[in-house]
């Protein structure tokens, strides 16, 4: 019980870094109806703009005198300020690798998503060399044992903060103009520009939203696995990726719950099986999923052409 | 001897019956009608028959031979051609590989033809490419053959749809509304068609219409349909005439 | 704006009506012609390359026609570009203009008498240019090879992601399949290793017998194929695509975690078999056989399913059976390339099979163009020149190839030559005027 009660908390954790990509994911498919596939890589840039703020900010700090700021309170100003700049690079992602193709083939927008990952991660590698950056010690680790479950402080906060993001995305979406505004596009993409609601602004919108989150994503990454590296996004991703596929397309609760899901199948199959086999089980559940619940758990069953 | 028999037909979508008790004989050389409001389940019927739907309950006879629950490419081949209502072609090809297409199930090639371009693939395109041109020329469009059909104007690609359901050798030719968003002119020429069809290849026709002249001077036998029961059914006159359809139909859509 | 703009059209203008000027006068040498310049220059840079090299200055021959020399040491450029122009261009571009009466009824006779004799006595001229010029360093002969095996990924790429419109990541899976395939039919049968241990038949039989492991390594990968095969009758877009992307990871670790085949630590010694006429022929026979397959009614099949399936279904056609042969058709196909890849390297691990290749496959089909032959060999052409002229770029290198995807997906979202057919008897034929009728077919 202990054991698996253990785990339960390892999944939750790893769990949010999946759902909080995945609902970029799933963000963009509502509205565009196409997957970003850079959005792993956007990841890697929230992790990577999270450390340098958090590294120009701690050296703010020290200069300034101000020792006597507490980690948590720089930690919320990273993740803010990071996932304020990132929501640009993903609006210039639109912007650059989307929005020209918004009337070619779907395939064609895929294969430029993937390029501009390749950009970042190759970017990245030309820009700070092979050096393995490791992210600053914001808060120190404090460990919890509650009946004979370990949990520390930085797992909590980090299930936490997801939660907390993914409610406060909720309530956008439900409760603001704009986020009736993406509603309606993922209901009929047709309509909507007709109805006065400007298709750039949204799907800008959308990119914006869902690279911050993967932004959060990274530094939470960060601050629990402080090797960066910039090839960090392209597994997580992809496998976020698949969570957003599980979840139904389109649908930001499907992605979240499938984005836990995944977590606990990877921590579970980890810890019964040697861990090489991790991928191996973990793709055989999906697969057996997909063959035998097509559309996911909350997709509505319509089939999807390429566009050609 | 019929040609297609159709029994107590009746179908559900989840819940609600979209077709109740649906009956129909076709013999050969007969050409039948299918009207109703919108939303009455005609295309239902259509698709029922086609194998697009398996029916909930009832029994289809494709000459003699039960056809419910076989996938649509086989009650195709086995002799039920059909035209669709939004034209249902395939953009990149062009109106000689649409008409090629539907001979697919009476290629003998087999695979190894296809992989190795054998002699008797060769003589068998030729063979298809030539009976296709025929039935091009049948409807009126063989001066069209290598173009794509995303070039073509709305008449010529529903003559298209129309030699491609002849290609598949059809006992009897199933019509989704044929006339649909054409002018006056094109009506005419359809109907002209359907009618050098109907001689030429002694085929059994059943189609859907909202055109009430058009159905009226075709039609040997009008059935119609209303929330999924036919309601109806008799030669056009006594149809045009009949107060419940006149009530259900007639009395609020008159089209000319 | 509008004066800069059509200033730079007029000028756009001049240019191409430059290069028409300057093509107008080869327009009338036929394909023959050009292969006879070809195989001529290629002979002059076996037999005086070196010694023309020396004399401009160059260390040695240019690998790749001046393009990495370019890049490497720029300053050598202008000898470079004279070599390309002494031993290339201007033979090529003299014999193929002067012996154009000659080579149009040359050509126009083949046709006549047989045209698959035709098509041979081109491929033979060919492939005799290209073992020449790749003889000349081992690199050559490797760049080679790997292009030929792209052109056969592409190519069986595009009949499920081109002409039937699926969305398959599946392939660097198949590959794997084929490769570990292959490699495990001839390490087991004609090598000693430490593997799999002491030869089961003697070595001398294994290189005839090499065709058997590919098709081995085929038959496995299409095996494996119907895990994506199944599931596409009921489903499409999206989810087969993830489908088949969890096929691949699949692949990947099920091999990781086969001790008997080296794990992640790869399987090696293959022997040297996968030469260049090996890799050339089975190239050949792919293009052939899919090019027949595409232009065939049950090839057609798969372009009407991708457009309308219910149509396609109510026209008599087996959709299952359509998909099924796609499906197998392309995986075999990958399996092949994967088996001489494997061959080729003499080494591989599961890691080869991963994301990376299937971005580098993606890349070359939507490249090089849908729904094409053609573009799917001019993709996989292009794709690997492109990536070996930028290698002395080093990492710049992964940042200007995407650059040039962007752009080409922006300005031809369907690729470079999508939607066409190809027609070897038009790309052979007799360029003269009076030439032999134009509708002479070899496969129909």
């Amino acid at each position: 019980m202990e054991f698996f009660l253990q785990n339960v908390v390892n999944a939750l954790q790893w769990g949010s870094f999946y759902a909080l990509i995945a609902l970029g994911y799933s963000m963009v498919y509502g509205v565009l109806l196409l997957f970003n596939f850079a959005h792993g890589d956007i990841f890697m840039v929230g992790a990577y703009v999270g450390f340098f703020v958090a590294t120009g900010l701690l050296l703010l700090v020290s200069s300034l005198g101000l020792v006597s700021m507490p980690g948590w309170v720089v930690l919320v100003l990273v993740i803010l300020v990071a996932m304020f700049i990132t929501a640009f690079v993903g609006v210039a992602v639109e912007r650059i690798g989307y929005r020209p193709l918004r009337q070619a083939p779907r395939a064609s927008a895929a294969i430029t998503g993937l390029m501009i990952g390749i950009i970042f991660e190759t970017g990245n590698l030309a820009l700070l060399g092979a050096r393995r950056l490791s992210f600053p010690e914001l808060i120190e680790t404090t460990t919890y044992t509650i009946g004979g479950v370990t949990v520390t402080n930085k797992r909590i906060m980090i299930v936490a903060v997801s939660l907390l993001l993914m409610f406060a995305l909720h309530q956008f979406v439900q409760r603001t103009k704009w986020g009736m505004a993406m509603r309606a596009m993922a209901y009929d993409f047709a309509v909507v520009p007709l109805m006065g609601v400007p298709l750039n602004s949204i799907a800008a919108l959308t990119f914006g939203l869902g690279s911050a989150l993967a932004a959060a994503a990274g530094i939470l990454f960060g601050v629990a696995y402080p090797v960066l590296s910039p090839y960090m996004g392209i597994v997580v991703g992809w496998k976020a990726f698949v969570a957003a596929i599980l979840g139904g397309r389109g649908s930001i609760l499907g992605a979240a719950l499938a984005g836990f899901l995944l977590g606990f199948i990877e921590i579970f199959v980890a810890t019964i099986f040697p861990s090489t086999l991790r991928d191996l089980i973990a793709f055989s559940i999906i697969l057996l999923i997909l063959v035998f619940r097509p559309h996911g758990f909350f997709g509505e069953a319509h089939t999807s052409r390429l566009r050609l | 001897m019929t040609i297609l028999r159709v029994e107590h037909m009746t179908h559900y979508f989840g819940g609600l019956r979209a077709v109740n008790n649906y009956n129909l004989t076709v013999d050969p050389g007969q050409i039948r009608g299918l009207i109703g409001p919108n939303g009455a389940g005609k295309s239902t019927v259509f698709n029922l028959i086609t194998g697009l739907y398996t029916p909930t309950e009832g029994t289809i006879l494709l000459d003699g031979e039960d056809i419910v629950g076989r996938p649509p490419y086989q009650i195709a081949d086995m002799g039920l051609g059909r035209t669709f209502q939004n034209l249902q072609l395939w953009r990149h090809m062009t109106v000689l590989e649409h008409v090629k297409m539907a001979r697919y199930s009476k290629i003998t090639y087999g695979l190894v033809g296809a992989f190795f371009a054998t002699p008797r693939r060769v003589r068998e395109e030729a063979e298809i490419k030539a009976k296709a041109y025929s039935l091009l020329e049948l409807v009126g469009v063989g001066h069209l053959a290598e173009q794509n059909v995303t070039n073509l104007p709305y008449g010529a690609l529903r003559r298209v749809e129309m030699a491609r359901a002849l290609a598949t050798e059809p006992k009897i030719l199933f019509l989704d509304e044929p006339t649909a968003g054409m002018n006056p002119e094109e009506l005419v020429q359809m109907m002209e068609i359907i009618r050098k069809v109907h001689r030429e290849l002694n085929l059994a026709i059943f189609l859907i219409e909202h055109r009430m002249k058009f159905v009226m001077e075709l039609c040997d036998i009008v059935q119609t349909l209303v929330f999924g029961e036919v309601i109806a059914e008799g030669p056009p006159d006594y149809i045009q005439n009949d107060p419940q359809v006149i009530e259900a139909y007639l009395g609020t859509e008159v089209e000319t | 704006m509008t004066a800069i703009n059509s200033k730079l059209s007029t000028g756009k203008k001049d240019v191409s009506l430059f290069l028409q000027k300057l093509w107008e006068p080869f327009s009338v040498s036929p394909m023959l012609g050009w292969l006879i310049g070809v195989l001529i220059a290629v002979l002059l840079e076996y037999t005086v390359g070196l010694y023309v090299a020396r004399m401009l200055g160059l260390p040695k021959i240019p690998v790749l026609f001046g393009v990495l020399i370019m890049l490497e040491t720029p300053i050598l450029f202008p000898s470079a570009v004279l070599y390309v122009l002494i031993i290339f261009i201007i033979p090529i571009a003299l014999i193929a203009r002067f012996t154009a009466p000659l080579t149009n009824t040359l050509a126009g006779k083949l046709i006549d008498v047989q045209p698959w004799l035709a098509v041979l006595v081109h491929l033979g001229l060919f492939y005799a240019a290209l073992h020449l010029w790749a003889e000349i360093n081992d690199y050559r002969v490797l760049v080679v090879r790997l292009t030929l095996i792209s052109i056969i990924l592409t190519l069986s790429l595009n009949v499920v992601n081109g002409y039937m419109g699926e969305f398959s990541c599946s392939h660097p899976g198949f590959m794997a399949l084929g490769a570990y395939g292959a490699s495990v039919f001839t390490l087991f049968l004609f090598v000693d290793d430490r593997t799999f241990g002491e030869a089961l038949l003697p070595a001398q039989l294994g290189f005839l017998m090499f065709p058997l492991g590919l098709v081995f390594g085929g038959a496995i990968a299409a095996l494996g194929a119907l895990i994506i095969a199944i599931p596409s009758f009921r489903t499409r877009g999206d989810y087969l695509a993830i489908i088949s992307l969890a096929f691949m990871f699949i692949v990947k670790s099920l091999i990781e975690n086969l001790e008997f085949v080296g794990g992640p630590r790869g399987l090696g010694g293959q022997p040297d078999w996968a030469n260049l006429p090996t890799v050339f022929a089975w190239t050949v026979i792919c293009i052939w056989v899919t090019n027949n397959f595409v232009k065939s009614t049950f090839g057609k099949a798969l372009n009407a399913v991708r457009d309308d399936e219910v149509a396609a279904d109510a026209m008599t056609v087996n959709t299952r059976q359509t998909k099924m042969v796609a499906f197998l058709f392309a995986a075999f196909w990958a399996g092949v390339a994967g088996g001489l890849f494997a061959h080729v390297l003499r080494y591989v691990n599961p890691g080869s099979f991963g994301l990376q290749k299937l971005a580098e496959i993606l890349a070359m089909l939507y490249f090089g163009g849908l729904n094409s032959v053609v573009g799917s060999i001019v993709g996989a052409v292009s794709f690997n020149l492109v990536s070996e002229a930028l290698r002395p770029l080093e990492i710049l290198k992964w940042i200007i190839i995407p650059v040039i995807f962007i752009l080409v997906m922006i300005f031809r979202p369907t690729g470079l030559i999508a939607f066409t057919e190809l027609n070897v008897i038009n790309i052979i034929r007799p360029k003269n005027k009076a030439a032999v009728p134009q509708n002479v077919e070899v496969s129909q």
